[in-house]
């Protein structure tokens, strides 16, 4: 059972492969690809919340000399989430590409990016999440670049040097800890690491590494133009996928590893850059003119909320309050992840039928693609959280947190950030919703258009109603 | 406690700053992708001189190991970057 | 040698890694800078040397400096008038204004502070008791490796999975620089005496990377060390205008940049099925699938490393390309193709045309 583990990067990897070497046949592989994975993905979710947190040595050696695979239930939801995102913008990209040269260069890089993200969120070894973090920044990186238009590649470039620099740090903090500790296993280091300089500054340089690549404020600055100039499909994982893929990170470290050394201050800090992206990303999302701008400051505010948590689950004792707080934390990642990706790729639909994406020409939009500005109304319901959509639950254990913390700062940022959220979201829909005399019938394509609705369901109805075994699938996190 | 560990380590440190001080501060592509190689030295310094135990001993090959790979992808990144900054180029060129 | 011969030594290696390094940052030319950086690459390599880490100092000498430096003088190349060589910007800010200044000096205070974190928490490090823990798993199981040389026993047993992901960031890397555009144009056909040195020493250098793949085993060497000789043999047939420079065409190519990660995942999966765990060779069996995974990767590190190199994605030769045509066969190669369907026409003809109109370029 736990043979999954490897299933789930190999696949993707031994897709990328086919795709490369096949390219004639390369739409149907790496759909086939997507639904195998995904299967794998959803044997281990059943595995996880049967035998609780499943691991594989790779090579047979032990912890320390080999590198061993982890999964949990916070990295099974994460998988999940994955797989069936990647799943429904692989079938989205079925369609987009118009050109089989796009499509030849498109796949192969697209199923190394999902392989990049399983070994990720897999990984229990220090070093190799190093790989898996260059990995998943060059693929991501290559695949913002396709099409090679100014902007995208002006973004993807400082996406990439924006990304290395990330991960040097990352790599000084790696080096620190083995020159420190003597291993690179993260369930080693949970019982090793102490409190002291060597670990605060192995840490600081880390956590630095990630909050860019996961493009917390102030360290923002690279993600709207990289996520608004990339083809639909990679902006959908990009915003769902990748930004969240370096906040898994930072949760692991924070949480599991070097527990032991947190203060209050620290958490504060990143509450704090949490609220400021929060404030600032909706702000921009009301201003701009463009809806894949939107979008991507959009997601800057999304992970604000994220980093609000920190702050909160330090302040109150390991207990069933915590827990309870840490399934929020991983509903509200899940029900952004959905949503956004859904966002993105209904948001793609429209700039092909339309020939742009300015939020004031949108009128009629509803008339000549019903189903595509419904998916757009469903994710804006998740990103603000309303009621039924999982983000409620997600704010709603933030708030009640804040609370119990005493920390009621953090609600009135809460609320500013949902207030704009509606602002941005119903301005786009008021837009769309707009009457034109005479509107343009566009054909769509169904296989288009239903997998951005499918994500926007799931993350409003799936996640909202269903969203109970988070928490008991979370409660098995050994 | 060898005196090497110090030099070397230390050194790396050093290293390190300076190619971050280019990579954030400069203003052209090809000295930032420079200061990021350059950090990457000064990483590699570090673990190399942990690896290393001293004159007749054999030194710790996981390290070795580690900078090996950090090597690898380090030149990919980089083709990648140039690679990126050519197209910038032709794009600019159009305009 | 003696202690204080070697801390002569020492320093002065440290002592030229430093200023190396510091002059490369800090001049504005960008050919300059580039070739202060091979040589801070080359210094460093004697440093892995010197540090008893020679695989290291093979890969660092031949990838480090050598490719990355071939890389960036070939992207120095590129521009001769825009924004890479530093002509168009100046890079001295101090008639700007103060709040430019400050900013340079925030951030070097900041870089300060970073390099003293870092020098006090690595003194911690040295100053706990020396972890020895892994490199002696390591020396405990290398009898059951397959090969004798602990850093390859690392790298393609106990590490192996790092490795595969290694092969793919590789394939990434080259799979993005082919989405991109097409490769530069060539140099000029080589003349008598250039000519005649590639001929002797390609067969070299192919034949040094066959002896460091194989004795990788048991001494300083391997894939890396192997692919990157085997890439600088390309380097070289490129510099003498050669077009194909060795690679094959088409489908081919993508089979010889796939090889390493398709071989890593043929053996791992195929032991996965076999029951053993994924990647965990059989100890009678260790060494030859290792020399397999090698020889394979080796050929995908070279590839890689060659089309990093050219740039772009390699334009299919002309028919009537001789020493003679030059001219005529560079812009020609610049055209896209249709006829692979792989070559898409990003790059229209005729702005390529005008954008590499200096195409003969001197060695």
């Amino acid at each position: 059972m736990s043979d999954t583990l490897i299933w789930l990067f190999a696949l993707p990897l031994t897709g990328a492969v086919a795709t490369l070497l096949l390219p004639r046949q390369a739409t149907a592989l790496a759909n086939v690809t997507a639904v195998a994975t995904t299967a794998v993905a959803a044997t281990l979710l059943h595995a996880v919340s049967r035998q609780g947190t499943l691991s594989y040595e790779i090579g047979g050696w032990s912890a320390g000399l080999g590198i061993a695979l982890r999964a949990d239930g916070l990295s099974t939801l994460l998988l999940m989430m994955t797989a069936l995102v990647v799943l429904a913008s692989s079938v989205y990209a079925s369609a987009y590409f118009s050109k089989a040269a796009e499509r030849a260069r498109f796949w192969p890089l697209w199923l190394l990016l999902w392989t990049a993200l399983n070994a990720l969120l897999l990984s229990g070894d220090l070093f190799n999440l190093y790989v898996t973090l260059e990995l998943l920044g060059l693929s991501a990186v290559a695949l913002a670049s396709l099409g090679g238009k100014l902007a995208a590649v002006q973004a993807a470039l400082r996406y990439l040097l924006v990304g290395l620099l990330g991960s040097m740090m990352f790599l000084a903090g790696v080096s620190l800890v083995y020159a420190g500790y003597g291993t690179l296993d993260l369930s080693t280091l949970a019982h090793t690491v102490e409190a002291g300089p060597l670990a605060w500054t192995a840490l600081a340089l880390m956590t630095a590494g990630l909050l860019l690549k996961t493009a917390l404020f102030p360290l923002h600055f690279w993600l709207p133009p990289a996520h608004a100039s990339a083809p639909a499909p990679v902006s959908a994982v990009l915003s769902a996928l990748v930004v969240k893929a370096a906040f898994y990170l930072v949760l692991r470290l924070w949480l599991d590893v070097f527990a032991d050394l947190l203060t209050p201050a620290a958490a504060r800090l990143l509450g704090v850059m949490g609220a400021a992206a929060i404030l600032w990303g909706s702000w921009r999302a009301l201003r701009t003119e463009r809806l894949k701008l939107l979008a991507a400051y959009s997601t800057v505010a999304q992970l604000g909320y994220l980093f609000l948590f920190f702050p909160i689950l330090l302040a109150m004792p390991p207990g069933p309050a915590r827990d309870a707080a840490l399934g929020g934390l991983v509903i509200l990642a899940l029900t952004h992840g959905f949503a956004k990706a859904g966002l993105f790729l209904a948001i793609g639909i429209i700039q092909q039928r339309c020939g742009h994406d300015r939020i004031c020409e949108l009128d009629g939009t509803a008339q000549r693609l019903p189903a595509t500005t419904f998916a757009i109304a469903l994710g804006g319901v998740a990103l603000i959280g309303l009621p039924p959509s999982g983000a409620f639950l997600g704010k709603w254990q933030l708030i009640g947190g804040a609370f119990a913390t005493g920390q009621w700062l953090w609600v009135l940022v809460i609320i500013a950030g949902s207030l704009l959220a509606a602002a941005y979201i119903f301005r786009v829909l008021g837009h769309a919703f707009g009457n034109r005399a005479y509107p343009q019938s566009t054909v769509t394509v169904a296989r288009e258009e239903w997998p951005a609705l499918v994500l926007t369901g799931t993350a409003v109805i799936g996640l909202g109603l269903a969203g109970a075994p988070v928490w008991q699938l979370l409660g098995s996190n050994a | 406690m060898l005196t090497a560990h110090w030099l070397y380590g230390i050194t790396g440190c050093l290293v390190v700053a300076l190619g971050l001080r280019t990579a954030l501060l400069h203003a052209l592509l090809l000295h930032r992708l420079i200061g990021i190689n350059v950090m990457g030295a000064g990483v590699f310094l570090m673990l190399i001189a942990v690896a290393y135990r001293g004159p007749g001993v054999a030194p710790d090959p996981v390290p070795h190991a580690l900078v090996l790979t950090g090597i690898v992808v380090a030149v990919s990144a980089t083709a990648l970057a140039l690679a990126l900054a050519r197209r910038l180029t032709a794009e600019q060129d159009d305009e | 040698m003696t202690t204080s011969a070697m801390l002569i030594l020492d320093i002065l290696m440290v002592l030229s890694l430093l200023s190396l390094a510091a002059a490369a940052l800090a001049t504005s030319d960008a050919r300059r800078s580039v070739i202060l950086f091979m040589a801070f690459g080359l210094v460093l390599a004697l440093a892995w040397a010197r540090l008893q880490a020679p695989d290291v100092a093979l890969a660092e000498a031949a990838i480090g400096a050598g490719l990355s430096g071939a890389l960036l003088l070939a992207a120095v190349g590129d521009q001769p008038r825009r924004a890479l060589t530093g002509d168009t910007k100046p890079v001295h800010h101090h008639d700007h204004s103060n709040l430019k200044l400050m900013l340079e000096w925030t951030v070097t205070l900041l870089c300060i502070a970073v390099a003293g974190a870092l020098a006090w928490a690595l003194a911690q490090a040295f100053e706990r008791a020396p972890q020895a823990t892994l490199a002696q798993a390591v020396s405990e199981n290398l009898a059951t490796s397959g090969v004798s040389n602990p850093v390859t026993a690392v790298l393609l047993n106990f590490r192996a999975y790092d490795t595969l992901l290694e092969l793919a960031v590789l394939l990434t890397a080259v799979l993005g620089i082919f989405a991109l555009g097409p490769a530069r144009p060539g140099y000029r056909t080589a003349g008598p005496v250039f000519g005649g040195l590639v001929r002797w020493l390609v067969p070299v250098l192919i034949l040094a990377a066959a002896y460091l793949l194989w004795v990788g085993a048991h001494a300083p060497g391997g894939a890396f060390q192997a692919g990157a000789t085997l890439a600088a043999a390309g380097v070289v047939l490129r510099l003498a205008g050669q077009r194909t420079v060795g690679l094959p065409q088409g489908p081919t190519l993508h089979l010889v940049i796939a090889a390493g990660v398709g071989t890593f995942l043929l053996v791992g999966l195929s032991l996965l099925v076999l029951g053993r765990p994924f990647l965990g060779y059989p100890p009678a069996w260790a060494g030859g699938l290792i020399l397999l995974i090698e020889t394979a990767a080796m050929l995908a590190i070279a590839a890689t490393l060659v089309l990093a190199f050219l740039g772009g994605r390699p334009q299919p030769p002309r028919v009537n390309v001789t020493g003679g045509k030059p001219p005529a066969a560079s812009i020609s190669t610049l055209r896209p193709r249709s006829r692979e369907g792989l070559s898409g026409a990003d790059v229209p003809g005729a702005e390529s045309h005008k954008h590499f109109s200096e195409e003969n370029r001197q060695c």
